[in-house]
């Protein structure tokens, strides 16, 4: 699975570290979200697509083999 | 994410500060030899009690440790900690295991016992600190 996170993190201009308390996780959560290390649960991708304003679908995408 | 039940934050410094305090306690007692006065143990004995005081202390102090709430518990924390309990409890079936093979003498269980009253919790303890250092140095800079 891959996300554009960074990028519509960078189109909302806020940091890692304030994406991560408008949704109540810590910063290390999101840096490895970002980088492909860690998949979210429904929950925390729901609640990231609420802060972005976008369905899940346009941040989190599946990839091939997934 | 529900709210799993866990001690406060500030648990983990009480714990640590149990389990420290114990340590001198125990080291006095081997030094000098206070309580190996085999007339005296009966249930609720000097020598009990104070089995029972440095025992408490530690398990205690490390069960504090263990299961307080870190700063920000969230949902990969979360997972960090499952399966760090799942290390901890196969390394501690693998000793367990090990010491069962090679113990012929009923003098031996009582160490054992004495043993998986701490391993448990004390590998669980360093695996979780070390996951979380590894995340933390695996962090990408923004």
């Amino acid at each position: 699975m891959k996300n554009s996170l960074r990028v519509e993190r960078a189109i909302k201009n806020i940091t890692q570290a304030e994406l991560a308390e408008l949704i109540g996780v810590s910063r290390q959560t999101i840096n490895t979200i970002e980088s492909n290390k860690y998949v979210p649960s429904t929950v925390l991708a729901l609640k990231i697509a609420r802060v972005f304003e976008k369905p899940v679908e346009q941040i989190f995408l599946l990839e091939e083999g997934d | 994410m529900k709210p799993q039940f866990l001690f406060p934050t500030w648990t983990r410094w009480l714990g640590l500060a149990l389990f420290l305090v114990h340590l001198p306690v125990i080291l006095i007692c081997k030094t000098y030899d206070i309580h190996s006065d085999p007339a005296d143990s009966g249930m609720f004995s000097s020598g009990h009690l104070f089995f029972v005081l440095t025992v408490v202390l530690m398990v205690s102090g490390l069960f504090l440790i263990a299961f307080s709430r870190e700063r920000i518990e969230d949902e990969q924390i979360y997972q960090l900690r499952l399966s760090s309990l799942r290390w901890a409890i196969f390394a501690n079936y693998f000793i367990l295991i090990i010491c069962l093979i090679f113990t012929n003498n009923r003098a031996d269980y009582k160490d054992m016992l004495r043993l998986n009253l701490w391993v448990p919790l004390m590998l669980f303890i360093i695996i979780f600190r070390w996951k979380i250092y590894r995340l933390n140095r695996s962090l990408k800079p923004e």
